[in-house]
C-alpha cells in the first residue's frame, strides 16, 4: 500500500473510532513535524507542545480533510497556521508573509559571486553543521520553514507549493534565498 | 556562454534539472573555474544540510497527545455519586408525582415542604419524651447508689473493726479467687 493510500486508511478508521488508527498517525508523523515545528520556535518544550496541538487540530478536523490531497501537506498546512498565528501573536516581524511575498516579486535571478571565499578548507562538517543550525535561526520564518521542508523533512518543491499555495518557481527561490542567506552567515566571523 | 545562476547551481545539484539543461551546466562548468568553485562550495554546504541533527520526540509522546483527545474519566467519590442517585431519584419522584398528581411542580414542592414540617412537629414531642425518660433514670439510678451508700455506712458502725476486716479480707480473696477460676474455665474452653 502506498504511503498516500495508507495516511487515507488511517485516517478512514480514525473517523469510525478507530483510536489505534490514529495513534499510528502520530507515529508516522511525530518526528517530522517536531523537526518543522521545533526548528520554528527553536525551544524544544515548546515545540513540543505545538507538534501535541497540531495533533489535537488534526484530531478534531479530521473530516474536514479532502482526500484527493496529501495528508503530509493538509498536516504541513495546519502546523504552517499554527507557527505564524503564534509569531503573529508574539507580534514577531520576521514572519511577515506580507513582506516576503513582495520580496518574491523583486528578486533578481542570484548570480555566482566572482571572489567567494573557500568554506570547504575553512570548517569541518560538523563545524558547518553547527553553524548552519545557528544561522537557521537567523533566517526570517518563510525562507526558513521551505528550507526545513525542503531540507529536513524532504519534502518536493511541488509539495511544499501546495501546502502553502505558491507557484513552485516561488519555493524554489525561497529555498535558494535561504540557502545563500545561510552561506553568508556560516561566513561571519563569530 | 555566461556564467551559472545561483539557482541553476542548486537544481544541478539536487538534480532537477532536464537533460539538456544539465548537459548545457556540465558544458559550462567544464570551461569555468569561478562556477565550480561555487559548485563545489554548494555541494559541501547540502552535504552538511543533509546530516543536520533530528529532534527527537519522548518515547510517551503518543501517549500524552492521546491523553490529552481522550482525557481518561475521572471517578467521583462514593458519597458524591450517592448524592447525586439521591437527588435524580428525588428529581425522578417529582416528575412522577407531577405526573399521576396533575400538579404542578410549585404546589408539589410546597406540598413536600409542608409534609416534612409536620413529620418535624410530632417527631419534636416524641424527643422531647425520650429526654424526659432518660432524665428519669438517671434519677432512678442516683437514688439506688445513695441508698447503697447508705446501707454500707449503717453496716460499718454496727459491725466491730476486726470484723470488718475479716469481711473485707474474705471478699477480696473470694473475687481473686472465683477470676482466676473463671479464667482456668475460659483456658480449658479454649484448648478443647
Amino acid at each position: 500500500m502506498s504511503s498516500m493510500n495508507e495516511d487515507k486508511n488511517l485516517v478512514d478508521r480514525a473517523i469510525l473510532g478507530e483510536k489505534e488508527a490514529f495513534e499510528m498517525i502520530i507515529q508516522k508523523y511525530q518526528q517530522p513535524l517536531l523537526n518543522y515545528i521545533g526548528r520554528m520556535v527553536g525551544e524544544r518544550e515548546l515545540a513540543l507542545d505545538f507538534t501535541q496541538e497540531v495533533f489535537i487540530k488534526i484530531y478534531s478536523s479530521l473530516r474536514s480533510y479532502k482526500p484527493q490531497f496529501k495528508f503530509s501537506t493538509w498536516l504541513y498546512r495546519i502546523a504552517s497556521n499554527t507557527i505564524i498565528d503564534y509569531w503573529r501573536k508574539k507580534k514577531i516581524d520576521a514572519f511577515s508573509m506580507d513582506q516576503q511575498r513582495n520580496q518574491d516579486k523583486d528578486l533578481p535571478p542570484l548570480q555566482v559571486p566572482a571572489n567567494e571565499q573557500p568554506l570547504a578548507r575553512k570548517f569541518e562538517i560538523s563545524q558547518l553543521r553547527e553553524k548552519i543550525e545557528r544561522a537557521l535561526d537567523r533566517i526570517p520564518g518563510p525562507l526558513r520553514e521551505v528550507f526545513i521542508w525542503r531540507h529536513i523533512n524532504e519534502l518536493s518543491y511541488e509539495e511544499i507549493a501546495e501546502i502553502k499555495g505558491l507557484p513552485t518557481g516561488t519555493v524554489k527561490n525561497r529555498v535558494f534565498q535561504a540557502k545563500e542567506m545561510i552561506r553568508s552567515l556560516v561566513e561571519e566571523k563569530p | 556562454m555566461k556564467c551559472l545562476t545561483i539557482e541553476q547551481i542548486y537544481l544541478y545539484i539536487e538534480k532537477e534539472l532536464s537533460p539538456s539543461e544539465n548537459k548545457e551546466v556540465e558544458n559550462h562548468l567544464r570551461v569555468c573555474p569561478v562556477c565550480q568553485k561555487a559548485l563545489e562550495e554548494r555541494k559541501l554546504l547540502s552535504q552538511a544540510t543533509e546530516s543536520l541533527h533530528l529532534w527527537e520526540a519522548p518515547p510517551d509522546f503518543t501517549q500524552q497527545v492521546m491523553a490529552r483527545i481522550f482525557p481518561p474519566k475521572v471517578s467521583l467519590p462514593a458519597w458524591l455519586g450517592t448524592l447525586a442517585t439521591g437527588f435524580a431519584s428525588m428529581v425522578l419522584c417529582f416528575f412522577i408525582l407531577t405526573l399521576v398528581t396533575g400538579q404542578n411542580l410549585r404546589s408539589l414542592l410546597l406540598s413536600f415542604t409542608e409534609t416534612v414540617f409536620d413529620f418535624l412537629k410530632y417527631l419534636a414531642p416524641l424527643f422531647v419524651k425520650v429526654l424526659k425518660l432518660a432524665s428519669l433514670l438517671v434519677t432512678i439510678f442516683q437514688r439506688f447508689a445513695e441508698f447503697l451508700l447508705k446501707g454500707l455506712t449503717l453496716l460499718t458502725s454496727i459491725i466491730s473493726m476486726e470484723l470488718q476486716i475479716i469481711i473485707i479480707s474474705t471478699t477480696i480473696i473470694l473475687i481473686i479467687t472465683s477470676i482466676f477460676a473463671l479464667r482456668r474455665k475460659l483456658v480449658f474452653g479454649e484448648k478443647t
